[in-house]
């Protein structure tokens, strides 16, 4: 079992780095937002699979949530400012 | 700055996911011992979630709940929690943050008055980070509204 | 018949009483302003609260006590420690936290009705995943064949829902459908983006929408409680 969880998180691994394409290569903004939301995402499950691998699942899981609800409103902050001051470029 | 959010539905989520952050918070600084957390993560959270409320309802609506007086108040008092619990030890009889000396007033053995100790100091550190994180986030978002600053000789 | 008119009569009756509560509003607001230093802070709060549909005190105290449970229950979920002082840290805070916040849960909602509401939204979520399922095989029969027959456009209908929580209510069964993903809501429109013909036939023929009506219990029946908020109020300015 220990096996599966590592191969599916190396596999978690690569797709964080194809998301990393998008976060550092977008044409403005809004794409790097979207790119490193979804890497949130990522490393959410990434955490989860680490904390079955080492069978600590609990603790992980505290973990998981804050990194979550931290990805929500730092997304939510982003998107707000970009909307009120409308810079779009760099 | 931040003028009232009209988009409803990101509005009723904030509004209703906020005290699930609040209660969040308060079990990551309780629960110290056990699991990862304690003072500082548990006030960091519980920034978050006002963070939350002011971005999506407008910083007024936020001020009512959490003025900028009351957040300083807050951190003194939190500051005022941690040294108070170490000067308590002191008159106690221990040393400074000597928890053991605990015992004669809590009524319970060493292990367990170090233990009470301790989280007492925590809430005191969550409350302080909770309002200095507040402040710093109230005082980022009203740089440019009139009449803040009146030294400008410009 | 006469019931037809009598329910005709008596929207119109309700629709004459709530522009003069909105006048009164305005009304009210304004002598706020100009009497502002003689009133007293706790004293406008109250009047600002009684026009602006605030929560009077026994709604409130029933808030907080709803908020508190459902607050302690999530703490209970959380934390597994079933011994005495950590129980007893569960219930200070949770009802330190519904004390504080009292007004967020629940803010739209009659609490007399809350039972309904909540056993009609238990019986909705099976429905909703029947019709999650049937989307799913329809958007993977679509993507799997070679030329992709997908037809993107935007959806905009208005919504005869009122209160927010039902609003949102629909617009994330829209978004969990897959095939159809809501954009916007712009003044009572919803703007849906919908993939193809046959999710968009599905988002107009409105049978989501009255399902989440009738969960919320809105736009089916004339609201006796509106009328007795309004006489309320009424009451107080005959003063």
């Amino acid at each position: 079992m220990n096996t599966f969880f590592l191969v599916v998180g190396v596999g978690m691994c690569v797709l964080v780095l194809f998301c990393l394409y998008r976060a550092t290569m977008g044409p403005d903004v809004l794409n790097r937002a979207a790119g490193i939301s979804a890497i949130g995402t990522k490393t959410l499950i990434i955490l989860l699979l680490m904390g079955a691998v080492y069978e600590r699942v609990e603790m992980f899981i505290d973990i998981s949530m804050v990194y979550a609800l931290l990805n929500f409103i730092g997304c939510l902050v982003l998107a707000r400012y970009i909307e009120e001051t409308g810079e779009v470029s760099c | 700055m931040i003028k009232d959010y009209q988009d409803v539905i990101v509005k009723t989520v904030a509004r209703l996911v906020v005290p699930f952050i609040v209660t969040y918070a308060l079990y990551v600084v309780m629960h110290g011992h056990h699991s990862p957390g304690g003072g500082f993560q548990g006030g960091v959270i519980l920034a978050a979630g006002f963070v939350l409320l002011g971005v999506t309802h407008g910083l007024e609506r936020t001020r009512r709940r959490m003025s900028e007086k009351a957040a300083g108040v807050m951190s003194s008092v939190g500051v005022f929690i941690y040294a108070g619990t170490g000067i308590l030890c002191i008159i106690l009889g221990g040393n400074y943050l000597d928890y053991g000396a605990l015992t004669g007033l809590l009524l319970v053995s060493r292990p367990e008055a170090r233990s009470l100790g301790i989280l007492g100091v925590e809430i005191g550190v969550a409350l302080a980070v909770m309002a200095v994180m507040c402040l710093i986030f109230f005082s980022i978002f009203t740089v440019d509204e009139p009449g803040e600053d009146e030294g400008s000789t410009e | 018949m006469e019931i037809t008119l009598m329910l005709e009569a008596t929207e119109n009756a309700f629709r004459i009483m709530e522009k003069a509560r909105k006048h009164a509003v305005g009304l009210m607001d304004t002598a706020v302003e100009f009497t502002a230093e003689e009133t007293r802070y706790s004293d406008r709060n109250r009047i600002q609260a009684l026009f602006t549909g605030g929560q009077g005190r026994k709604t409130r105290f029933q808030n907080c006590v709803g908020t508190s449970v459902i607050l302690f229950a999530f703490w209970l979920l959380l934390s597994g420690k079933f011994d005495a002082f950590h129980l007893t840290l569960g219930i200070i805070c949770s009802l330190l936290v519904a004390y504080l916040f009292h007004d967020l849960l629940f803010a739209n909602v009659r609490v007399g009705d809350m039972k309904i509401v909540v056993t009609r939204f238990l019986a909705y979520i099976p429905w909703l995943f029947c019709q999650i399922a049937l989307s799913n095989i329809h958007v993977a029969s679509l993507v799997i064949r070679r030329k992709m027959p997908i037809d993107p456009q935007v959806v905009m209908f208005k919504t005869k829902l009122e209160t927010d929580v039902s609003q949102v209510t629909l617009a994330n069964s829209i978004t969990l459908t897959p095939g159809t993903v809501t954009m916007d809501i712009q003044e009572g429109i919803y703007y849906v983006h919908a993939l193809s013909q046959k999710a968009a036939d599905g988002l107009s023929a409105g049978d989501m929408e009255d399902r989440v009506a009738h969960i919320y219990m809105e736009a089916d029946h004339l609201y006796v409680q509106d009328v007795l908020d309004a006489a309320r109020i009424y009451e107080e300015l005959k003063m």
